[in-house]
């Protein structure tokens, strides 16, 4: 021990370690029983008549309606670009009919997935955190309790559910308008019939594709709503914390779902 | 005492700071409690603690005599059907109109109430404190006194058996006040178990039968409020003289006001 009570500095800093280790493993299993908790209610919500029944409607509208813009505009972007690119390089080495293959795999199993997860987490994800932050500190969270209403059931699951619902919806959503944005482009390059370009696509798409995107999708879903709901929730006093849990909603959002994408592209191909 | 309500040994602390330290208090039935302190000193957690809104990190909670922490959800929703609490800061969901606000305690305790049934309701209650034009309104638009005029018929809504009432009468304008008073007034009347925490001498002298002194977390007194005038704690009679600023400030002897 230093003389003044303190510990050596070697000792500190393993103190101050463990001390870290300990918090972020505390965090952890809290984390754990909250998306429990969570999962949990959302069956229960399903199953029981709910007053948090509009709330799902009104986030359902949020995040999936308001945003089909933003997501047509992407997809639709993103097709014309492939298609570009990929008609400019692959009829020089004989492939040209490998443009369905790669429109496939990178919008319907790629980017398709990974962009709406990015336009979600930047509006909805950054909104719920947000929202649900300024309700704790306003303590309209204890005035929830206080009637009866289970702040989980009522603010967190209608959230879960919608964001989930949402992302999936949206991606089958950014998939069509994608495929069907390469077919605008492809008729100022190269003319085509929608018939014959809908049936090579067709040809070049498998199971596996779509599945990989919905399930994707749902993973992508789970985990931007669970950080985001999770982050509101853990303001405790000061507004000062929402901007940071608004942060770190979309930090960890981003990275969630980037590990996540990796993951499932891993035990695809493996 | 047949109380309706009773903290055991209760704490409550954050990394930094002790709310409630080793807190044992019991609220008796259908009479009226007034907590005081001075600020900071746990009387806004006290009362949410009772409440069962914030739950303790030690010691027990007693609803009824049983422990909350064993309370069913069927029991629990039974108990906060029976009660309301009305926030400091009104507490008022800002996504949501003031009928929204009534109708929503109404709609999750009595699912088959029709619309009418439940529009009568809170109409009557607006009616009573001028504030019927304020229906549609969202509570941003209202005053900070008409919020918490709000935020106390959404407590009073669902005609509770305890009421639960923090700084009731802080930034309420008098015309508001002295309704809001006659209100609280029949409620006591009633035999409604009222908990309060309160600066306000009126109030006090007008509902407290049963006073808890708190300071720095821990409870100084608890007694009939002819009790605490006799107590020979120099402290809790500091305290006292020191929260009702407002009576001190006229010269009125404290503990007389409360005998009133």
């Amino acid at each position: 021990m230093h003389p003044r009570g303190r510990l050596r500095p070697p000792f500190a800093m393993i103190a101050r370690l463990g001390k870290n280790v300990s918090e972020a493993f505390g965090n952890f299993l809290y984390a754990t029983g909250f998306l429990y908790n969570l999962v949990k209610e959302s069956v229960l919500f399903l199953r029981r008549r709910q007053v948090g029944f509009r709330v799902l409607v009104m986030q359902l509208l949020f995040t999936a309606v308001e945003a089909m813009g933003i997501i047509a505009l992407i997809s639709l972007a993103l097709g014309a670009v492939i298609v570009v690119q990929g008609i400019s390089i692959l009829p020089k080495f004989g492939q040209g009919k490998l443009i369905y293959t790669i429109l496939l795999i990178v919008i319907t199993r790629e980017l398709g997935p990974l962009l709406t997860a990015f336009v979600i987490i930047a509006r909805s994800g950054t909104a719920i955190a947000t929202e649900l932050g300024n309700m704790v500190i306003s303590h309209e969270i204890e005035a929830y309790v206080s009637v009866g209403i289970n702040p989980i059931s009522y603010l967190a699951v209608p959230r879960f559910l919608g964001v989930t619902l949402s992302m999936v919806l949206l991606t089958i959503y950014f998939n069509f308008f994608g495929l069907f944005g390469s077919y605008v482009v492809t008729q100022f390059i190269t003319p085509i019939q929608l018939h014959d370009y809908f049936q090579n696509l067709l040809g070049a798409m498998s199971v596996a594709d779509i599945a990989s995107s919905l399930i994707k999708a749902l993973v992508f879903g789970i985990l931007i709503s669970f950080t985001a709901i999770y982050q509101g929730f853990k303001v405790r006093a000061s507004s000062t914390e929402i901007p940071q849990v608004a942060i770190k909603a979309v930090g960890q959002g981003f990275v969630l779902c980037i590990l996540a994408d990796a993951v499932i592209t891993l035990i695809y191909y493996v | 005492m047949d109380s309706v309500i009773e903290l055991q040994s209760v704490t409550v602390h954050s990394k930094e700071h002790i709310s409630l330290d080793e807190v044992s208090v019991a609220f008796p039935a259908n009479k009226s409690t007034v907590i005081m302190g001075p600020s900071g000193s746990g009387k806004s957690m006290l009362l949410k603690v009772a409440a069962a809104i914030i739950p303790p990190d030690n010691g027990r909670v007693l609803i009824h005599g049983r422990n909350l922490q064993r309370l069913g959800q069927k029991d629990l929703l039974e108990f906060r059907r029976c009660s309301g609490f009305m926030f400091q800061d009104a507490a008022l969901w800002e996504n949501k109109t003031i009928f929204e606000n009534l109708a929503l305690p109404i709609q999750l305790h009595y699912p088959r109430r029709s619309r009418e049934e439940i529009e009568g309701r809170i109409r009557e209650l607006l009616q009573q404190m001028n504030l019927l034009d304020s229906l549609d309104l969202r509570p941003v638009a209202l005053s900070e006194g008409e919020q918490k005029i709000v935020s106390f018929l959404r407590a009073i809504v669902l005609d509770p058996d305890i009421l639960f009432l923090d700084e009731p009468t802080t930034s309420i304008d008098h015309q508001l006040l002295e309704k809001m008073l006659r209100f609280i007034k029949t409620l006591n009347e009633r035999g409604c178990t009222i908990i309060a925490v309160t600066h306000d001498a009126h109030l006090t002298a007008m509902i407290a039968n049963y006073l808890v002194i708190l300071k720095d977390g821990r409870v100084l007194e608890a007694a009939g409020t002819a009790v605490v005038r006799r107590s020979a704690s120099r402290e809790v009679i500091e305290i006292l003289s020191q929260v009702l600023s407002e009576a001190a400030a006229y010269d009125t002897d404290i503990l007389d006001l409360l005998e009133e």
